[in-house]
């Protein structure tokens, strides 16, 4: 689970040279908010969010229609852009929920990532939470049961015990701390071999668990 | 598995493309409003016969048209940014180093006089500013990525030090060392063995997948784009006549044209009693030719109507993702189709090998090349002699009026096989009789009655004909030489051949430049059987035209056999040609024949392992049908020093069934062991182990 594993290849690129007017049609068309900028071999030189396109009323209050054209024609990414050093990037070997945490502490949106200062791919917010989807399991339909456990060790095994005594598998597995309940933790387990029945009955005979949700869950 | 929630941008959004050539004609159009994508991921198959405008499209979204070429309208749109109507140095920008191409010639595409690690390190070093130390471990650490074997060692070669698969492989790298995000293929596998293509293909699509690279391969293969594509676009005579997803292109074509092709394949289990070949009648017009407001495919169409003829019909969606330019699309039923009158179909009757008499027999033929020994002894004459074993020990009778298939990969002997039978090459040992006579002698010291009964129909048609002399005088040629009809009757015999190849008496006059490559193998199948031979060598006859042409071609041979009851030898590399044309089938390695028999038997368990590698590599046009994976690793040993024991034991994957992991197959020569009178293989496997093996290709 890693950047290099999720991010998306190839992503648009633009120069420093380009008009932000052709850069807000690039971004409108293919319905993306944000867009490295490179100089020749792909080496990151800054980046474009639609924040950065972003003019504020009050400048443009005191032109006149002419005048707004005229400096928009002229504008380029060079301009407008978040410059070099100020880019905050990952690499393809960062791990994913290290690339969340960089999202989140900077209040940004997204990270280029980069191979020795080229650029191979893009990982947004979007990109990691459809990963969180898929590690809860959406992507197959099944049950999603959560299970509450006391905080001690060996309660997972005793899980995936009982599941596998039946000669069903896990197709995705999750837990969190209890939230306002200190000394459990929430476990979410995805199965897709068995009935509700079946996974009821095989669940709530787990000694010391509680069943408290289970209900089905697809794409 | 991936989900995502939003799709991607396309990489490659081309629309309404229509790209033109200023000519002697005046302004020709090539490409005329060309509509597609390519997504990440995902391989997008530009299929169509030759000057359908395929190359044309790529060249155009590369900039490469050349001075008398243009873009007229439409738009090309990569990675979002609009190509068509910036200046040069925009578009080098742009593109930069996210589009790159691979040519259907690797040798052409590296520089034969710098070493593979220069011209590898050369494109991170230019392109991507990186230092040499790195540019050449990331160089030696893609070659392994492509399987390339000894990467380190072949960084130090030079490109004529390698096999044309292994160029191939450096070429694929060189242009993944950018990590493209569109790559474009023109046909890279055609010039390649099929053992050969198959590992590239496998390659190919692993990359694709890997890098998430989009990619356009341009071929004419059906199989290659059953086994590789995901998307087809059909382009006919610069237009695009259909586009689909590949399985629902091959379960439901919808264009006319699309029909006609498929009906050009021969698919790899059927022989000339069960089905036959349906050439697509006509040919694909000349650009300056071509209709304007009609349905541009309607002179070839059987389905045409006044309607076609008057009115351009438009690319319009019949079913979900999957549109044709074709008025009738999906009213048309092709199962429902009868070939129209205009194609000659030949009449095959199954013919039993038994009772017809030998024309031709091979007894432990042996055919060496003496090679020059680099020793200071050799000066004096003292030198051991090293030899070519080219043909080693081949045994092979030929009834009359039957059709042998010889089979393998390039270098296996068979082209030096036909040529110590035609008398080009002297044999070293054994017997060679035709017709009851010893032919061991060359060429020219033949008698021209023996000349003329056996005559050769060569692989390039370009290269075996005078360029000097008309139509007429080469085909009069050998009736003169061999008399076979009074000279006042030579021109009334030309034309009558000519009749038989389907070429009207206008062509007598024209020269060879002047033919399209159909025609010109049409004229040189003339020439062949101008003599009425009893015995034709077909070395590759077909393996250089386009698949309407090819089935045209092959028709005709069929029919010319039938009426002359001439026998055949066929030596071909695309086994499914081969089994629809021949009656026996012998596959050769290095020199030996390893299994002979039936066309039948061949292609169906007990297979010799090698045989089971090549049916494997075979491209099928049918994305459905599964087909066992086995690729053979390296290439075929030198035939100057052979492998001892058996000569496939260095490749072969199936060793591991003898016991010792096949320690008899290194020292003893492998017995001949036959399953029925008219089958036999070259392997220490008893053949109850070879005949429990499942065979290679499963339709559904």
């Amino acid at each position: 689970m890693f950047v290099g594993d999720y991010m998306t290849r190839h992503p648009l690129t633009v120069t420093p040279d380009t008009s932000i007017v052709e850069v807000q049609g690039i971004m409108a068309e293919n319905n993306i908010r944000h867009v490295p900028v490179v100089e020749k071999g792909k080496r990151l030189v800054g980046l474009v969010t639609r924040q950065n396109l972003r003019i504020s009323p009050i400048e443009l209050s005191s032109l006149n229609v002419w005048e707004i054209t005229r400096l928009l024609s002229g504008l380029k990414v060079k301009d407008v852009m978040v410059r070099g050093k100020d880019v905050i990037t990952a690499t393809p070997d960062t791990p994913i929920e290290e690339a969340a945490r960089i999202l989140v502490t900077h209040r940004i949106g997204c990270l280029p990532v980069l191979e020795e200062g080229i650029v191979v791919g893009i990982i947004t917010e979007s990109d990691l939470l459809t990963q969180l989807t898929n590690l809860l399991g959406l992507q197959v339909p099944g049950w999603r049961a959560t299970i509450r456990v006391p905080d001690r060790a060996g309660e997972f095994a005793k899980i995936t015990a009982a599941v596998a005594s039946r000669g069903w598998g896990i197709d995705a597995a999750g837990s969190l701390p209890t939230p306002r309940k200190p000394g459990y933790w929430d476990v979410v387990i995805k199965i897709s071999a068995a009935t509700r029945d079946e996974l009821v009955a095989v669940l709530q005979q787990i000694e010391g668990q509680e069943l408290i949700d289970i209900r089905a869950t697809g794409p | 598995m991936q989900t995502r929630f939003h799709p991607l941008p396309p990489i490659l959004k081309v629309e309404n493309l229509s790209i033109s050539y200023a000519t002697r004609y005046g302004e020709v159009e090539a490409v005329r409003q060309v509509s597609f994508e390519v997504n990440r991921a995902t391989t997008l198959g530009l299929v169509g016969e030759s000057g359908c405008g395929k190359t044309t499209v790529a060249f155009g979204i590369l900039d490469f048209l050349g001075p008398n070429g243009r873009i007229v309208e439409g738009s090309i749109k990569f990675q979002g940014r609009e190509l068509v109507g910036r200046s040069e140095k925009e578009l080098r920008i742009l593109r930069g180093d996210q589009i790159t191409m691979v040519y259907q010639d690797p040798m052409q595409a590296l520089n034969p006089s710098l070493t593979i690690g220069e011209q590898l390190a050369e494109v991170l070093i230019v392109h991507r500013n990186i230092p040499h130390a790195e540019a050449w471990r990331r160089s030696i650490e893609m070659l392994e990525r492509v399987y390339m074997p000894d990467a380190p060692n072949v960084m130090k070669r030079y490109p004529h030090q390698l096999s044309g698969g292994q160029q191939q492989r450096v070429v694929i790298a060189m242009a993944l060392l950018n990590n493209p995000a569109l790559l474009i293929m023109d046909e890279p596998t055609t010039a390649l063995d099929v053992t050969v293509e198959a590992a590239v293909l496998d390659l190919i699509a692993e990359l694709k997948r890997d890098f998430d690279t989009g990619i356009i391969y341009i071929t004419h293969n059906l199989g290659v784009v059953a086994r590789i594509c995901d998307q087809v676009a059909v382009m006919y005579a610069g237009e695009l006549v259909e586009r689909a997803p590949v399985k629902e292109l091959f379960a439901h074509p919808l264009h006319p044209y699309t029909q006609g092709l498929m009906r050009c394949v021969p698919k790899l289990g059927i022989t000339k009693e069960e089905s036959r070949l349906y050439p697509i009648r006509g040919r694909v017009p000349a650009p300056q030719d071509r209709p304007w407001g009609a349905c541009i495919f309607a002179p070839r169409c059987d389905y045409a109507t006044e309607r076609c003829r008057n009115e351009r019909p438009m690319l319009r969606e019949i079913a979900l993702g999957h549109s044709a330019r074709c008025f009738y699309a999906g009213e048309i039923d092709p199962s429902a189709w009868q070939p129209s009158k205009e194609i000659d179909l030949p009449v095959v009757e199954p013919r039993a090998a038994s009772g017809y008499g030998t024309v031709l027999e091979i007894e432990n033929l042996k055919t060496y090349y003496e090679q020059p020994s680099r020793s200071v002894l050799s000066l004096f004459g003292l030198g051991k002699k090293q030899h070519v074993k080219a043909v080693d020990g081949v045994s092979l009778r030929v009834p009359r009026g039957i059709t042998v298939g010889v089979v393998g990969e390039s270098g296996c002997g068979k082209s030096t096989l036909a040529k110590t039978i035609i008398g080009l090459e002297s044999p070293t040992a054994g017997v060679l009789e035709f017709l009851g006579f010893d032919i061991s002698m060359p060429v020219t010291r033949r008698d021209v009655k023996l000349i003329q009964e056996l005559q050769m129909v060569f692989q390039n048609p370009d290269s075996t004909m005078n360029p000097a002399y008309t139509v007429g005088q080469q085909i009069a040629r050998p009736l003169q030489r061999f008399k076979t009809v009074p000279p006042h009757q030579v021109y009334d015999e030309v034309i009558r051949l000519l009749h038989a190849v389907r070429l009207d008496p206008s062509y007598y006059d024209r020269f060879p430049s002047q033919l399209s490559g159909g025609e010109k193998q049409r004229v040189g199948i003339a020439r062949a059987f101008a003599s009425r031979p009893e015995l034709v060598l077909c070395d590759e006859p077909v393996s250089a035209l386009d698949v309407s042409v090819q089935a045209a071609v092959l028709n005709l041979l069929l029919d010319i056999q039938r009426r002359y009851g001439t026998t055949m030898l066929f030596i071909a590399h695309d086994l499914s040609v081969v089994r629809f044309f021949s009656d026996f089938v012998a596959v050769m390695y290095l020199g030996h024949i390893v299994e002979f028999g039936s066309a039948e038997a061949i292609y169906a368990p007990p297979y010799h392992p090698y045989t089971e590698a090549l049916l494997s590599a075979v491209p099928i046009p049918d994305p459905c049908a599964t087909q066992k994976r086995i690729r053979l690793e390296g290439n075929v040993p030198s035939a100057l020093n052979p492998p001892s024991g058996c000569v496939f034991h260095t490749r072969c994957p199936r060793r591991n069934l003898l016991l010792d992991q096949g320690k008899v197959c290194e020292v003893e020569t492998p017995p001949q062991r036959y399953n029925t009178e008219q089958h036999y293989i070259l392997c220490h496997i008893p053949l109850e182990e070879l005949r429990k093996m499942e065979p290679v290709i499963t339709t559904l």
